[in-house]
């Protein structure tokens, strides 16, 4: 497959720069899969996994908040926190489960702790099932 | 009478060497601050750049300006995000970036929200309205609380109690040099880049544009202050620094001077203490 130029940037760093063949992202409206000669694009990203295609070769990552675009053929990706799939903690992932879990479960919770647990909720849950492909 | 200006002079000595033994470690806790400071400003840098970069090749290519975030409005009530630090002692640091806030703010209706125990300070004594003033503490302000303070910007906007949201902050440039900046985040106002060829053509929006506008704002605005924000810190320590050994110099040039001027007193006093003696005898 012909190859385009994909950046994946976040505050913390530069996760990714190079070549790719396809990339598989979660808009808010839904996944969405772009390949070279893609029209000029913007979207804003929600919280889900994300798949680049390099050399054959499948890369997941755990991609939450931020935008994607596609400018002239080069690809940005730029999400307020990325993780590849080894550089995800398990053990933290499965405290931050349990943290929010048992925010939800308490009546005494107040609206906005309830949205913030559900929002750590969904990136643990993200993570997770990110981290269970990796050996894949 | 020479006895006594002896004893000042040892006195002047060992204060000034307490004040560069602060000094110094003044210095070396900078320059250790700056390192850290340093490096997070060369992994946010990309972020803040490709950010910059997209959203304006975005708002360039905007043809239907439905979004209100691109819309220019004729008022003059302003937001100014201003970044300095908590403490003094830092040069310059502080002061350039409130003399350029200030004369930007004349004839404005100017609000600011003031990011620093410095900044807090500067701009209450000055009677100058500001904002939330529980971001005194520039140092453990996160990427978490930008991002919170983006989502109340990006609203307070579209409601229409700002009509243009700036921040300013200290642009780290080198380990030397540091400036003063301010940068404007609302509206966005899009360029003619006159060349056709260069600009980008049009843009597919998903779902459309006035609401791909509406998601990716806030998170613009909270990569871009917390960008300013890194930035401001680096700049911070990177003056203390600078301040810091050039007082350190001083003192020592001093402590030279004022050594030099004892011994010289204490010679006299030998001298004359001898010549009494031998006129005595």
């Amino acid at each position: 497959m012909t190859p385009f130029s994909l950046k994946i940037v976040t505050p913390d760093g530069v996760r990714y720069d190079g070549q790719a063949e396809e990339l598989v992202v979660r808009t808010t409206t839904g996944d969405v899969g772009i390949l070279a000669g893609h029209i000029n694009y913007v979207a804003p990203l929600g919280m889900g996994e994300a798949a680049v295609l390099v050399d054959g070769q499948k890369r997941y990552g755990a991609c939450i908040g931020g935008m994607v675009s596609v400018v002239n053929g080069a690809v940005t990706l730029l999400p307020t926190t990325f993780e590849w799939a080894d550089e995800i903690d398990p053990d933290r992932v499965e405290v931050s489960r349990e943290k929010a879990e048992e925010i939800l479960q308490n009546n005494a919770s107040g609206t906005t702790d309830i949205l913030l647990a559900k929002a750590r909720l969904k990136r643990a849950l993200v993570r997770k099932s990110v981290y269970s492909r990796k050996n894949r | 009478m020479a006895g006594v200006s002896t004893k000042e002079i040892k006195n002047r000595i060992r204060s000034m060497q307490a004040t560069r033994q602060i000094t110094k470690a003044m210095e070396m806790v900078a320059a250790s601050k700056l390192r850290r400071a340093q490096s997070q400003v060369l992994s946010a840098r990309p972020y803040f750049e490709a950010l910059y970069g997209t959203i304006h090749d975005i708002v360039d290519a905007n043809s239907d300006f439905a979004s209100p975030y691109l819309q220019k409005r004729d008022g003059n009530k302003v937001l100014y995000v201003v970044i300095a630090g908590d403490r003094g002692l830092a040069g310059g640091y502080n002061s350039n970036v409130f003399k350029l806030v200030m004369a930007e703010l004349a004839g404005k209706e100017a609000t600011v929200l003031p990011v620093g125990k410095k900044a807090v300070e500067f701009f209450k004594s000055r009677n100058v309205n500001t904002l939330a003033v529980h971001y005194g503490d520039a140092a453990n302000v996160s990427l978490g609380d930008c991002f919170t303070v983006a989502k109340l910007l990006s609203k307070a906007f579209l409601k229409g109690g700002y009509d243009e949201i700036y921040v300013a902050y200290t642009s780290f440039v080198s380990v030397l040099t540091q400036t003063p900046a301010v940068l404007r985040l609302l509206p966005l106002i899009r360029q003619e880049t006159g060349k056709e060829g260069e600009r980008v053509s049009d843009i597919l929006y998903e779902p459309d544009s006035v609401r791909v506008f509406e998601e990716i704002i806030p998170e613009y605005l909270g990569g871009m202050l917390y960008g300013a924000l890194c930035e401001s810190r680096a700049a911070e320590q990177a003056a203390r620094r600078t301040a810091m050994d050039s007082a350190t110099s001083n003192a020592d040039e001093m402590i030279d001077k004022l050594s030099l001027e004892f011994n010289r007193a204490r010679q006299a006093a030998i001298t004359q203490e001898i010549t009494e003696i031998i006129a005595g005898s």
